[in-house]
């Protein structure tokens, strides 16, 4: 699995393959044709060797019978004067020609390794030849010695044949054993060219075939996780080159991208889901703040009817402070009503600003004067800090800044017992600071990031424990953006709260409904 | 008026407005009551007073009522007194909660003061 083709790209792969296939076939049929050309040597060789003894052969038989017959003619010259008739002469002269183009066709056939052969044959039937010419051409001229029974030169040039002939004999076997040879391993080297083809071709088969189906393996496999809702499973991109790479890069992107989307749904789901819990929850809480006041104005007036139908004198101080606390059950009843369709205006946009010139100090003094009583409940006491400038004027909205120092200023109160709220504020630059410090129970940073969102409290007991819809600072944050200011917090557990609103002094820029 | 017969009721509610309403009618009804206005000061109001009946408010500082019911149903001499619950939650799922704690009975807010007056006598005669 060390190979190399694990890193080339498919196509890389299947040219790579091609080229080898090819270059296999290639070196298949360049060994045939050597094999075929080898063939066809020795042919030839084996022609010209048989061409050859075959001429030695006739060579042979012509020299006997000229012999035979310029013996017979040597012969009858002695014993008889008959002349030698012209014909006579030249059919034995062609004899002698015709064996001389012999010798001389043996002699085209002779390559250079019997060379030196030939040329000793050729000297030695030359001279012979010669001899017999000479002997035809003086047979009628009585005078002439005729001298031809001498068997030296004969038998000199039928060794000379002889030699030449063994010696042809002896290189056609070499040779043709060389080119057998020659045969034999072409022949060889194609069954093992053509096996090896065969095998090699099925072996880069295999392997195409199992590094493409590893790699199609993994993308399915990678497919399949993702299918399964494995989002977070990456498809192995460097085992790979080329397009199988870029497919599981794009796979990879793919999930990618899906698990973006599910989170981005999920998370949206989720905080459906919040805001669904914490609108049950403000219901309920709702539905608890409402009985609670609900619960004394019923239950009194039905004990005041009741104390009506006694008999006797009725106690009229004990009645009027009866009366008193339906009352106060019966404002607070509207106050918390009021919060309720104030945040409901706020949601729906429909919530009106008053601007008008207002003097911020007194303002805040006249809302603490009426709360003193919310500070006696807990036994905190107030500490005012309203600077010496109680003349700076804004330009603002005095019903919405009245209800957010009243809400900062209950809440102070409700969280802190027995410590001391601390309310001040000051111009600085061109912005009313305004600050309500507690020293009650404070929030911890996660409670401090969702205490101002609708409909929440810093813990969901906190409706249990200290009352409240959970709406008061969801109130004073819109209220405080509506006028073109912000609200900041800093707490710590156990440490008390301090709240800064910050308001401009020229009133909201920019909004069109500040007009 | 005097079906109270001066039973002896502890009203456990830490709005003082409310506790003090409600008492007055437990008085006006002929009974005896003694309050307590957090979790921890009822169970030691029922060791103390011994009463024959407990009005018990859910949302209290300290221990929640919740958790007082489930202690004095876990106390051997707190666990005949009777409970009721009363509480401004209104869901079926707080009446469940009230049963399961060891409530005896339940009642919510707004009171309907007749119906908890029968409730209170089904329980003493029990």
């Amino acid at each position: 699995m060390s190979l190399k083709p694990k890193s080339l790209s498919l196509r890389a792969r299947l040219y790579l393959f091609s080229v080898a296939i090819l270059t296999l076939f290639a070196v298949n049929v360049a060994t045939h044709l050597w094999g075929s050309f080898a063939r066809s040597e020795s042919l030839v060789a084996y022609r010209d060797a048989a061409a050859a003894a075959q001429l030695v052969n006739d060579l042979e038989q012509g020299l006997e019978s000229a012999r035979q017959q310029v013996l017979v003619l040597a012969t009858l010259r002695e014993t008889t004067d008959d002349p030698l008739g012209d014909a006579e002469r030249e059919t034995a002269m062609a004899d002698l020609a015709l064996l001389e183009q012999r010798l001389q066709r043996l002699g085209a056939l002779a390559g250079e390794a019997t060379d030196d052969y030939y040329r000793r044959l050729f000297d030695s039937a030359n001279a012979l030849l010669g001899e017999w010419e000479t002997f035809y051409s003086n047979y009628n001229r009585p005078d002439a010695a005729v001298s031809v029974e001498s068997p030296i030169r004969y038998n000199d040039t039928r060794q000379k044949l002889e030699e030449l002939d063994q010696r042809q004999e002896f290189l056609a076997i070499q040779r043709s054993s060389t080119i057998d040879g020659t045969i034999r391993l072409t022949d060889r080297i194609t069954v093992i060219g053509f096996v090896t083809t065969i095998a090699v071709t099925m072996l880069l088969v295999i392997l195409l075939i199992r590094s493409a189906n590893s790699s199609l393996l993994r993308l399915k496999t990678g497919v399949q996780r993702f299918g399964s809702g494995d989002l977070s499973y990456r498809i192995d991109e460097n085992r790979d080159a080329g397009e199988i790479r870029d497919l599981a890069r794009t796979f990879n992107d793919m999930s990618g991208k899906l698990a973006t989307a599910i989170d981005e749904v999920n998370s949206a789901k989720a905080d459906a889901d919040a805001a669904n819990a914490a609108k049950s929850m403000f219901l309920a809480n709702v539905s608890h703040e409402l009985r609670t006041p609900l619960n004394a104005i019923i239950g009194y007036s039905e004990m005041l009817q009741d104390e009506l139908g006694d008999a006797g004198e009725m106690d009229r101080d004990q009645f009027h402070h009866d009366l008193g606390t339906i009352i106060l059950s019966g404002r607070q009843l509207l106050g918390l009503i009021n919060e309720i369709l104030d945040l409901s205006k706020i949601d729906t946009g429909k919530m009106q600003i008053n601007l008008e010139d207002l003097a911020p100090m007194p303002l805040a003094v006249q809302v603490c004067d009426a709360l003193s009583p919310l500070l006696a409940q807990r036994d905190n006491r107030l500490e005012l800090d309203l600077a010496d400038e109680q003349d700076i004027s804004m330009f603002s909205d005095a019903g919405k800044l009245q209800q957010i120092v009243t809400i900062l200023f209950s809440n102070a109160c409700k969280f802190t017992e027995n410590g001391l709220i601390k309310v001040s504020a000051r111009a600085e630059d061109n912005w009313l600071l305004l600050a309500v410090a507690d020293e009650g129970i404070g929030m911890t940073p996660e409670q401090q990031g969702r205490v101002f969102e609708t409909f929440e409290q810093a813990e969901s007991s906190t409706g249990v424990k200290y009352g409240g819809t959970g709406l008061g600072l969801a109130i004073v944050r819109d209220f405080c953006t509506m006028l073109g200011g912000d609200i900041s917090l800093s707490s710590a557990p156990g440490q008390g709260s301090r709240f800064t609103v910050r308001l401009p002094l020229t009133g909201p820029v920019s909004n069109p409904e500040a007009a | 008026m005097s079906s109270g017969q001066g039973r002896k009721l502890l009203l456990v509610e830490d709005n003082e407005v409310n506790r003090e309403m409600l008492q007055r009618r437990l008085l006006r009804a002929g009974y005896t009551v003694v309050c307590a206005a957090d979790g921890q000061q009822a169970l030691d109001q029922m060791r103390a007073e011994a009463p024959d009946l407990m009005l018990l408010d859910i949302n209290l500082p300290v221990k929640d009522g919740w958790q007082v019911a489930r202690e004095a149903s876990s106390d051997e001499a707190l666990r005949s007194i009777p409970v009721i619950a009363l509480t401004a939650h209104a869901m079926e799922s707080d009446r469940q909660q009230a049963l399961d704690s060891g409530c005896d009975d339940y009642a919510t807010k707004p009171i309907d003061f007749p119906n908890l007056l029968v409730k209170i006598e089904t329980l003493l005669k029990s």
